[in-house]
């Protein structure tokens, strides 16, 4: 959908137009739910959050101003439906060498074995063991550190899809990364 | 580079390869629940704008009526003064003076 198409659909939505709602909710479901699976609080089904995620989205298209790209505000949404759910999130288990898969061991080992890159064939391991990592750590900090290393996205933008300002997302990113630092280095300790 | 975080370096870059990147299907009645949920919300909007019109309605109507009823207090008022009968008889004794 081309920029011009969403700003007619927009337009027609606000109107009341059940075909434009509908073009826009296949036009935002792809991204919604990368960002709600991505951001998933635990015991939460992903079905009913990107749900939640797209009737808010539908039922405000008034408020949107069109200052931001209509797939960054409902990213925003999203993040923000997201770290509401997750915030009294209290279980975060500890991750164990022996409660690793053979995909993940895998990855560990070849981390520590050798300097360079990963294979193509360790790609599904290594998120398997990062989405294991990060659920050790709090529903803010696994966010942080989701938008910023898996989604490669920087402190500006993280600031504008969160609404964190610029120094907290520096502060929470540092201490969230000593502490995966910590987790990783007794997983490597465990290993032989 | 400390090792620990040379490793943890590029097992992020080698995870975030690693997400899916073909487009996900919309599960079955999604779409359907979205959609009426959509128009629930807007039904409940309007309502609340009726409601809020009403109101409205309410208030001007009853602005209209103490304007309405205003002349009538008025005389009223005037009705208690002790002088209102003496003066209403001196009118009706010009206006029988008057007549032919």
């Amino acid at each position: 959908m081309t920029d011009a198409e969403v700003t007619e659909c927009l337009a027609r939505g606000r109107e009341g137009d059940d075909k434009a709602i509908l073009e826009l909710f296949h036009y935002m479901y792809p991204h919604v739910t990368k960002l709600v699976q991505a951001n998933l609080p635990a015991r939460e089904s992903a079905e009913d959050l990107i749900q939640q995620v797209c009737i808010k989205v539908m039922s405000h298209l008034d408020q949107f101003s069109g200052k931001v790209p209509f797939l960054h505000w409902v990213s925003r949404i999203a993040v923000n439906t997201c770290l509401n759910q997750i915030r009294h999130e209290k279980r975060r288990p500890e991750v164990r060498l022996a409660d690793l898969s053979e995909d993940e061991s895998k990855v560990v080992e070849h981390l520590a074995a050798s300097p360079g890159d990963l294979d193509a064939s360790d790609y599904v391991g290594s998120k398997e063991l990062v989405d294991k990592l990060l659920v050790t750590l709090r529903p803010a900090d696994r966010l942080l550190m989701r938008l910023m290393y898996l989604e490669g996205r920087h402190v500006d933008e993280i600031a504008s899809l969160t609404g964190w300002n610029k120094s907290l997302i520096k502060v929470r990113a540092f201490r969230a990364r000593a502490q995966l630092r910590r987790r990783y280095s007794l997983l490597m300790k465990e290993s032989p | 580079m400390n090792p620990i975080d040379d490793q943890l370096n590029r097992l992020f870059k080698a995870a975030a390869k690693g997400e899916p990147d073909s487009a996900p299907t919309i599960p079955y009645g999604l779409e359907t629940r979205v959609m009426a949920a959509w128009h629930a919300a807007k039904t409940r909007e309007i309502g609340s704008w009726d409601m809020g019109l009403l109101v409205k309605g309410l208030i001007v109507a009853c602005v209209i009526m103490v304007i309405s009823f205003w002349p009538a207090l008025t005389t009223e008022i005037t009705a208690s003064n002790p002088f209102a009968d003496f003066l209403n008889l001196t009118d009706s004794t010009v206006s029988s003076d008057d007549a032919p």
